[in-house]
């Protein structure tokens, strides 16, 4: 089936209408192309180039329009996800894309979104395929763990994130996501979780080291999440709809997740020897390496995993949402998780590893 | 025409290898894609799931008669996968209870039947852990 340059029209109308009365000198707006992108289920997300006018003459811009869904009870998500795209946005050199417009309300497109530019010439990486990478890999690696670092970086103090979401004090920030996920795990699991339980008694038990700063937490920053240019750079970082303000070695944790990885224990992120990863973090973030702190963060990563899994389950279950990537990951991607959770904390119990 | 496994799989490569690539640059193709992948996985999780879920029950019963914990829970009405999975889950719920308990003690025997019951965990997941989804295939089709 040949791809329609403008897969909603009626969308695109309304979009159009709405562009014209809020962008800032721009006349005579069309959408010559739009197209949903697959992922990204908990919003609709579509790449619309546009063009128009303005004093200076035609122009043309490329925008990513996320627009909630139908059952959507996520406002306050929606502009905690855009208040961290704005306090990430042209600090160090953070490939985070430019924050637009947000829209609280159904008038203009039927539901709640928001609007970002998009930026061009790269491509997402599937987590599952990263041995194609070839000569790309370590450069890209470095990237990787350079941006993480920055993002820790930030400083949150009149950052726009502050103003939408509570700052918790630096002891009490695995506690606020442990309580977290536990209770997303609780409400959605459609039969008992064994392995999740013990997990979440284990983790309240053994509590990390205070953070050793507050920072602006991605929330899922990691292989999957950005794109990049084929050559070992990475051109942007993408779904900041978990980000929070917290210990920064949870970013850390989720990022070197094994399940994100490959399963290369050999690489950090399956892309960097760890100990250049963990450098390199360390410089750009300003935070000193503990291993105790990392092993907490790096455990409760394979249960916020399933925590996102189960919901991810509940959903399609429940036919709230139809994409069977909720699927795949409330099947798979559990599994990996859980199994990941099983063996470590096994192997703490005396089952030899 | 009663082997379920050999036709999801079908299905599954039906999807992913005829009907995604029709649809390249529309949004349907990543749910074609992905529509494959899980009838693969259903059919492969069909053939062992019965196995699976009769000898998780065995060996919940065995580690709560270990603890000399009670087994009230009946067995199973029948074998179709949904009673097995009511019986298992109401056993795991047993567990769930019994590791708590054992985690609030301090002697050895208690230590010795904890380190049994994360055998057991990590056996189970294991075991129903799908197989390497092939998304090569599925993306160079």
């Amino acid at each position: 089936m040949p791809e329609q340059a403008v897969s909603d029209p009626d969308l695109a109308r309304d979009f159009i209408r709405y562009a014209e009365a809020n962008m800032a000198g721009a006349r005579n707006v069309s959408v010559t192309a739009m197209r949903r992108i697959h992922g990204g289920a908990s919003r609709e997300t579509y790449s619309i180039d546009l063009a128009y006018e303005d004093a200076t003459g035609p122009k043309t811009r490329g925008v990513i329009l996320r627009k909630d869904p139908p059952d959507s009870l996520i406002e306050t998500e929606r502009r905690v996800e855009y208040a961290a795209i704005r306090s990430a946005y042209g600090k160090g050199g953070i490939p985070a894309p430019e924050a637009l417009f947000l829209e609280t309300g159904n008038e203009a497109l039927g539901r709640p979104f928001f609007v970002m530019g998009r930026i061009e010439g790269g491509e997402p990486l599937n987590p599952f395929s990263l041995e194609g990478l070839g000569e790309a890999r370590a450069p890209l690696g470095r990237d990787f763990f350079r941006y993480l670092g920055e993002i820790a970086a930030i400083d949150i103090e009149g950052a726009p994130i502050r103003q939408e979401i509570d700052t918790p004090t630096p002891d009490t920030c695995w506690k606020r996501e442990l309580d977290h996920w536990a209770n997303e795990i609780r409400t959605n699991a459609r039969e008992p979780q064994p392995v999740a339980e013990a997990a979440i008694r284990y983790l309240a038990a053994n509590p990390p080291p205070p953070a050793q700063r507050l920072s602006l937490v991605h929330g899922d920053y990691r292989t999957g999440n950005f794109l990049h240019d084929g050559k070992g750079g990475i051109n942007a970082i993408l779904d900041w709809e978990m980000a929070h303000i917290g210990d920064p070695y949870e970013d850390l944790g989720w990022a070197t997740d094994l399940l994100w990885g490959g399963n290369d224990e050999a690489r950090a992120a399956g892309l960097l020897p760890w100990d250049e990863a963990i450098a390199i973090w360390q410089q750009a973030s300003g935070c000193k390496f503990d291993p105790e702190a990392f092993e907490w963060w790096s455990l409760f990563s394979h249960l916020k995993g399933l925590g996102i899994w189960i919901s991810s389950a509940r959903a399609y279950a429940d036919a709230k949402n139809d994409d069977p990537v909720l699927a795949f990951a409330g099947w798979f991607t559990r599994c990996a998780h859980e199994t990941m959770l099983a063996h470590r904390l096994a192997v703490k119990h005396g089952v030899p590893a | 025409m009663s082997d379920i496994t050999m036709i999801l799989g079908r299905i599954g490569a039906t999807l992913s290898r005829d009907v995604a690539p029709r649809l390249e640059g529309d949004y349907a193709a990543g749910h074609a894609r992905m529509s494959g992948l899980l009838a693969v996985m259903a059919g492969e999780l069909l053939e062992k799931e019965a196995d699976l879920l009769v000898n998780e029950i065995a060996r919940i019963r065995s580690l709560l008669e270990g603890a000399g914990m009670a087994d009230d829970v009946p067995e199973a009405a029948s074998l179709r996968l949904s009673e097995l999975r009511k019986t298992r889950n109401s056993l795991a719920e047993k567990l769930i209870a019994l590791q708590t308990q054992l985690e609030a003690r301090d002697d050895e025997g208690a230590k010795a039947l904890n380190t049994q019951i994360w055998g057991h965990l990590l056996a189970t997941s294991v075991a129903r852990m799908p197989s390497p989804p092939q998304f090569h295939e599925a993306e160079e089709a």
